[in-house]
């Protein structure tokens, strides 16, 4: 730890995030798994931070990923400047598209938090009634 | 005008210069949903590339910096989950109960809906990966070989939906609990919706970014086998 310590910590942080997402995106292309390297490489982030010898690779990350995903956003406006090119399939189906886009936001944004709001609250009954004793 | 935008700092320059304006524009208008700094400043962007005529394929080239950032920020999205991991995982029945429900209904009325209209296959499979996350999301939609930008821009209008109206709808919905609004906001409008209700409470913030991450982990996995059951 002493010796990390003298390291920049958002460069450091940066490059064991890199690491993870190599070690994904190698996976991914090595195995042919199905499932992006990138996604991979969060798995292998999660793995390491559950498990006690590795924590500590996590807690070097955050430096690089707290400004990081702060403004996200960011990263995604020039893929989002395409849409000039799909003006048009988008005006063609904006109807549909509103519709879905909108009745598949609201309804299971409404299911999912009474679904949640419900079960929590059984669970938390359950833990007061058993607490007490 | 024309030696000018085709200086390899002008898409950097123009992305961040907007980026700043949007992003203070928003803070100082009271975080209206709607006025999102994402929206705001890939409006710019695009006008200002309409009007100088500089081609979309050229301003990407000079942005490539903001694109590489996209894997290790992409990554950086498993230290929301193992923040949250201990809550989560004392309540896995009722979380995961949520997330099937939420996905269920998410992409049944994506599909029911396009295909009730006779949408084409191509905007059917940029708009499934509309609810996930827009780092995996864009990943989803490579690999369902969807139109990118259709896809991401999608996720956006969703992200501002729920940022813009999700808080006012779940308490319409009496929906109170903290964790449950969170996680709701979190599982429909990743990112933009999380960062608006981190501005509500820590707690709903956790939860929020917790179940962007577990959607996006199962949508993965889930949404290339409802894409090929879809377009046969």
């Amino acid at each position: 730890m002493s010796r990390a310590a003298l390291l920049p910590p958002v460069l450091l942080g940066l490059v064991v995030l890199l690491l993870a997402q190599m070690v994904g995106l190698a996976a991914s292309a090595l195995w042919g798994i199905p499932v992006p390297g990138v996604v991979l490489g969060i798995l292998v982030l999660v793995l390491l931070g559950m498990l006690r010898p590795t924590r500590a690779v996590v807690r070097a990350a955050e430096p690089a990923a707290t400004p990081l995903l702060a403004h996200l956003q960011l990263l995604f406006v020039p893929p989002c400047v395409g849409i000039i090119l799909e003006l048009q399939t988008l005006a063609e189906n904006a109807l549909p598209l509103a519709l879905a886009v909108g009745g598949s936001f609201l309804v299971p944004l409404i299911v999912s938090g009474m679904v949640l709001q419900a079960l929590l609250r059984r669970q938390d009954r359950r833990r007061g009634a058993e607490a007490p004793a | 005008m024309s030696t000018l935008i085709h200086l390899p700092v002008f898409g950097l320059v123009l992305t961040l210069g907007a980026y700043l304006v949007a992003y203070w524009l928003y803070h100082r208008l009271g975080r209206p949903g709607v006025l999102s700094p994402v929206l705001v400043t890939v409006a710019i962007v695009a006008t200002v590339l309409e009007l100088t005529g500089l081609p979309y394929a050229v301003y990407l080239e000079q942005v490539s910096l903001l694109t590489m950032l996209l894997g290790p920020a992409t990554v950086a999205l498993a230290l929301p989950l193992l923040r949250n991991g201990r809550a989560l995982a004392g309540s896995a029945p009722a979380v995961i109960a949520a997330l099937v429900a939420g996905g269920v209904f998410s992409i049944a009325i994506t599909v029911g809906l396009l295909q009730l209209f006779g949408v084409g296959d191509d905007v059917l499979l940029a708009a499934l990966p509309r609810s996930v996350t827009s780092p995996v999301g864009l990943s989803i939609a490579e690999a369902l070989h969807a139109s990118v930008p259709l896809a991401i821009v999608l996720t956006m209008v969703s992200g501002v939906l729920g940022a813009a109206f999700g808080p006012a709808l779940l308490s319409l919905a009496r929906v109170r609990d903290e964790r449950a609004r969170g996680f709701a906001i979190g599982l429909t409008s990743h990112g933009i919706g999380t960062s608006r209700v981190l501005a509500e409470s820590t707690v709903a913030g956790g939860w929020s970014s917790a179940a962007m991450v577990m959607n996006a982990l199962v949508m993965t996995i889930v949404l290339p086998i409802v894409a090929a059951l879809a377009t046969g």
